[in-house]
């Protein structure tokens, strides 16, 4: 369990963070959103102690991480920086990290074994490729077994296979009742990974949700029906959990069911359909809905539509 | 989560194991040492070799066969310094303090680490380069040998002024975190500092000068103490107050300033 409690954080006369406060559980993978600079990697860099918030503070398992008398059993984290001195093996730098701990040799050949490097553990970081190195800062997450893991885009340049295992791993992470937090400036990929939600931006938080509130809220999962008959069609779809709207006479904006049920709704009674279409998941417009006023430098085009 | 059989801990032993495995799994210690112990040693048999018998003038003994040192007190600065700004140039510090979020015994551990190699190593490669250099001085005025009176004292003077020059360096990259800066602040004060000031024609200068950690170490090495320079054992303590105060000031900065 990680938690921020009204962290701030200000380098010189710039706001980072600005009073940020968010609690992240157990058991589910929490995806931590923002447009690039809004914050998330300051944020992470204050859970883990390396940065120190201006004011507020972050706990882990309910004291500070500096506190914890094993770290890496509480927290295994993959910054987005590179964190490893090139010059040295993937093996010797896992066995440094290792040694801090007292976490035998047999721990990080496994971990070695997880992420598909034992063939290149004694090759120096150097020579790694982008996906090697990924790799190599999720072992070295991984190294001390830890309850929480905090991981600051760890999909960025990945080939669809490496983006494939790390959607994998974090779920199977988080089945095993771990806390899983992993930052992210797509929202396509938080969908496909996360649970939770914590958006930032900006610095401040803009939504604190589940991913299933966060696509019901945003307008994806609506289908558009188009019928002279849309009245006695809204009559017969209204049910529990359903919600229907319209803009314009005729055309419904029905959300909580799904063209197929509207469709054979509607050819049992036998009203006529003009137009049946499920809208595109759109998450990722409605996630730049949300943090619009909130990117720090935006597009003439995005800054011409708000 | 099961907390209470977990084995693992941090631990001050299990750090500077930490950094002991670090230090030894990089290709540039091994050659950093290999070199300064070399260069060292064929400075002192090549120096021995070349001198033709007519004294110069006053050359003490040690400090004539230990001239290769100098390359000694660079190179040992570099690696001091590479231990602890060369892991905020890589961002390997992240990876440290995360390990070890206390972050001091990383610090203490590092200095440690560098000591327990650093004496020895200049030790034996004086004891070394000692009787290779005289065995070439026969018969000159600079012919000694171990057993005459302050040899072997500025032979192991001269590995403890390395040595804390060393950590000294090492200090001086865990403030300013940075490999080129570190390296040209600790030459400006160990090399060139010492020699603008002893321009200055103030006599206070001129005996403050003799404690600057350049000089305290020139003072080390000779085995009949000069006019105008401190004596063995002061300049010993100055040389250990100049590293324990750099130390400290990176250890404040380590303690206080984000990674």
């Amino acid at each position: 369990m990680l938690t921020a409690h009204e962290l701030t954080k200000r380098y010189g006369d710039r706001t980072v963070v600005t009073d940020l406060s968010f609690t992240v559980r157990p058991g589910t993978v929490t995806g931590f959103l923002g447009p690039n600079g809004a914050g998330k990697s300051t944020t992470m860099r204050m859970l883990l102690g390396l940065d120190a918030p201006t004011r507020g503070h972050a706990t882990v398992a309910g004291r500070s991480y500096a506190t914890h008398p094993a770290p890496l059993t509480e927290v295994g984290a993959l910054l987005e920086a590179r964190s490893v001195h090139p010059g040295r093996t993937a093996y010797h730098h896992l066995r440094a990290l290792a040694h801090t701990h007292g976490i035998p040799r047999s721990r990080v050949e496994h971990v070695l074994g997880l992420t598909g490097l034992t063939d290149v553990a004694h090759r120096r970081v150097k020579g790694f490729s982008l996906g090697m190195g990924q790799r190599l800062g999720i072992a070295a997450a991984l190294l001390g077994d830890p309850a929480t893991l905090i991981l600051d885009e760890p999909v960025n340049g990945l080939d669809p296979e490496g983006v494939l295992w790390i959607r994998n791993l974090l779920k199977s992470l988080a089945a095993e009742g771990r806390t899983v937090l992993v930052s992210s400036h797509l929202m396509s990929e938080m969908a496909l990974t996360a649970e939770h939600l914590v958006i930032i931006g900006r610095g401040r938080l803009l939504a604190d949700t589940t991913v299933t509130d966060f696509v019901r809220e945003s307008g994806a999962g609506t289908t558009k029906v188009v019928t002279p008959e849309a009245t006695a069609l809204a009559g017969l779809l209204t049910a529990p959990g359903t919600d229907i709207t319209t803009d314009t006479p005729g055309t419904l904006l029905i959300r909580g069911t799904d063209a197929q049920h509207i469709g054979r709704t509607a050819a049992a009674h036998g009203i006529p359909l003009y137009e049946l279409t499920p809208a595109s998941a759109s998450l990722e417009e409605a996630f730049m809905d949300l943090t619009r006023d909130a990117v720090e430098y935006p597009a003439t085009l995005q800054g011409a539509a708000a | 989560m099961t907390m209470t059989t977990l084995p693992y801990r941090v631990t001050p032993a299990r750090v500077l194991r930490s950094e002991w495995h670090k230090f030894w799994t990089l290709r540039s210690t091994w050659i950093t040492l290999a070199v300064t112990s070399a260069l060292t040693a064929a400075m002192g048999a090549g120096l021995g070799a070349a001198y033709d018998g007519t004294g110069e003038g006053g050359m003490d003994t040690v400090m004539f066969v230990l001239l290769g040192t100098q390359f000694a007190t660079i190179n040992l600065g570099v690696l001091g310094i590479l231990a602890t700004a060369g892991e905020y140039s890589t961002g390997q510090i992240r990876a440290t303090m995360t390990a070890v979020p206390r972050r001091l015994p990383v610090l203490w551990s590092k200095a440690a680490v560098l000591t327990a190699v650093a004496l020895p190593l200049t030790l034996a490669t004086n004891l070394l380069t000692f009787p290779l250099a005289q065995s070439f001085l026969t018969g000159t005025d600079l012919s000694a040998s171990l057993g005459d009176p302050g040899v072997l004292r500025a032979l192991a003077g001269n590995a403890a002024g390395l040595t804390l020059l060393a950590v000294l360096a090492l200090g001086i990259g865990a403030l300013l975190r940075s490999v080129p800066t570190a390296i040209g602040a600790f030459i400006g004060l160990v090399m060139i500092l010492p020699e603008i000031l002893a321009m200055l024609p103030y006599a206070f200068v001129d005996d403050a000068v003799r404690y600057f950690p350049g000089k305290a170490l020139e003072a080390l090495t000779t085995a009949q103490p000069l006019p105008g320079t401190a004596s063995p054992g002061a300049a010993l303590l100055a040389m250990l107050l100049w590293t324990a105060v750099i130390l400290t000031a990176a250890a404040v900065v380590l303690r206080r300033k984000d990674v």
